[in-house]
């Protein structure tokens, strides 16, 4: 029986090194996947498309080995060593590729483990299990905001200045393209320490006909999924004439926020429950 | 401007003793002791004197150099420790806490990494504080945890599994939320949760580590305790190793390196 379940984690295991491993080779061949591509609304229909079939798989197939398989603390483990390895290959590199398909191939496993994870183990005899809910769920919707977010994220570096009001903004490729709104500078407080550094600077513009303050760790939310950041400033003259803000345009903020927050209280009620609160599910289980 | 390092050393020897004796009361007797844990208090609230005296006198929390989070660590750790001891009655834990917190007061008595007063304008936010000393803390908490799996490696019939176990919850919530509070930060200061910045790209790997660690039912304890170790040694390069890496180039985090 053992022996048995070796042989198809095996196979399973090797199933999944061999798909990381054309992915690898894809990279090499075709270089890193074109996420531009990907934005809304073709994001959100293969969201939907992906988290249908999870369910699916798993109301239809739920006792077929390869399901099984996936929702084993072995898939389980991989799935966190694929999180470590790409740990790895980003804090190991000096300048990482962060679209590459092996790195999208890892996350998009993690994602899809953590899903069937989910659809098993919400609730077990005793109830709902909230705290696996917070930790795992949140886990899912923070990696389902960043990654099927990314395409529709956009940076966009504005050269704010005193004398005349601007809507040109560069991508960080180097493109230029036009706000719906316009900035001006009206102005800038400066003080420094002793030995000359900067102990704090403020930017006085005026976004989209309003006058806000701008300042580092404070930046200000234009909309739900836009914000304004000052990023630099004129150093050529005690009284800076300009100053570098970034508009980002995240507009699936919301989601990875939401679960971050759930992370967070589950992490909160680890810390005050202790190891007791994870017990083992017991719904439809038969791994190891 | 009195004080300060220049006391540091008087400061750290006193710390040591109080909490090496505290240390070798727990270990000679066999019920939880009260001196113990009184020496170990007293140990502790020194250190929090000295941290209390550096941060007025520096005029911001002392969290921004090597030197002053490894003041922290120490600090987190003898109350890891004392709080262990406390709530499993583990005997050697006090020991273990003590003997890894001396080597960082040391360390800082031997280089004390004094840095000028200015604090850039980046870490002005009210994110700095918690997400540092959370991570501190479970710095602390895991550093405990894996000296208990080094004695249960080296001595299998110790058996430190119920306060292992309790290191790890409390280590790994800690870490979690020392992450998460700094991905809200980032998004705060840069418009990104995530940027695989170096030290972010460590953290994930030392977390998902300590996520295999408490996902791995079914183990030998022998396993358990070497991929605990494992962990501790990425959070090392996550912690302070990362600065001496090339990417290290690319990183936000590196204050301490002007």
């Amino acid at each position: 029986m053992v022996q048995q379940g070796d042989k198809k984690g095996f196979w399973a295991g090797a199933g999944v090194l061999l798909g990381l491993g054309l992915l690898f080779l894809l990279q090499g061949v075709a270089g890193s996947l074109p996420i531009e591509l990907f934005r809304f609304p073709l994001n959100l229909i293969l969201l939907l498309i992906w988290v249908w079939s999870l369910v699916a798989l798993y109301r239809r197939c739920h006792e077929s080995k390869g399901v099984q398989w996936l929702l084993s603390m072995r898939a389980t483990r991989l799935s966190l060593l694929f999180l470590v390895v790409i740990g790895l290959f980003f804090g190991l590199q000096t300048e990482p590729a962060a679209t590459s398909w092996p790195v999208v191939g890892m996350l998009l496993f993690v994602q899809s483990v953590l899903g069937l994870v989910i659809l098993r183990g919400w609730r077990n005899e005793q109830g709902v299990r909230y705290a696996f809910l917070l930790n795992h769920v949140g886990l899912w919707l923070a990696l389902v905001g960043a990654f099927w977010g990314a395409p529709d994220r956009e940076e966009l570096r504005v050269a704010v200045e005193r004398e005349v009001a601007t809507r040109e903004a560069y991508r960080p490729d180097g493109s230029r393209t036009l706000l719906a709104y316009e900035m001006q500078l009206r102005d800038f407080h400066l003080e420094s320490y002793a030995d000359g550094s900067p102990s704090s600077f403020e930017a006085e513009v005026e976004v989209a006909g309003k006058e806000v303050s701008l300042r580092v760790n404070h930046p200000y939310q234009l909309n739900f999924g836009e914000a304004v950041y000052l990023i630099s400033y004129d150093r050529s003259a005690s009284s800076p004439r300009y100053c570098i803000v970034e508009v980002v345009r995240e507009p699936w903020r919301g989601v990875t926020l939401v679960g971050i927050g759930m992370m967070i209280l589950g992490a909160l009620s680890s810390f005050l429950v202790g190891h007791r609160g994870a017990e083992k599910p017991t719904l439809k289980t038969k791994n190891e | 401007m009195a004080g300060g390092w220049t006391i540091f050393p008087f400061v750290a020897v006193g710390v040591m003793a109080l909490s090496v004796v505290g240390a070798v009361v727990a270990w000679c007797m066999h019920q939880r002791s009260r001196m113990a844990v009184i020496a170990s208090l007293a140990a502790i609230l020194l250190l929090v004197g000295f941290v209390v005296h550096l941060w007025l006198l520096l005029e911001r929390p002392p969290l921004r150099t090597m030197g002053e989070t490894r003041l922290w660590y120490s600090l987190f750790l003898l109350v890891a420790g004392l709080f262990t001891y406390q709530r499993w009655h583990y005997r050697p834990i006090l020991s273990f806490s003590t003997l890894l917190s001396s080597v960082f007061l040391i360390i800082n008595v031997l280089r004390p990494e004094i840095h000028d007063q200015t604090l850039m304008p980046a870490l002005q936010s009210m994110w700095f504080v918690p997400h540092v000393s959370v991570y501190m803390f479970s710095y602390g908490l895991l550093g405990c945890a894996a000296l208990l799996a080094f004695y249960g490696l080296v001595r299998p019939k110790s058996r430190p599994d119920e306060a292992l176990q309790s290191l790890l919850t409390g280590g790994l919530s800690l870490f979690t939320i020392g992450m998460l509070s700094g991905a809200l930060w980032a998004k705060e200061a840069w418009g990104l949760y995530w940027s695989w910045d170096p030290k972010e790209a460590w953290a994930a790997a030392t977390w998902g580590l300590y996520l295999v660690v408490i996902h791995g039912r079914g183990w030998s304890r022998r396993m358990r305790y070497v991929v605990v170790l494992l962990a501790f040694v990425a959070l090392q390069m996550c912690w302070y190793g990362v600065n001496y890496l090339p990417s290290a180039q690319r990183s936000v985090h590196t204050y301490n390196q002007q």
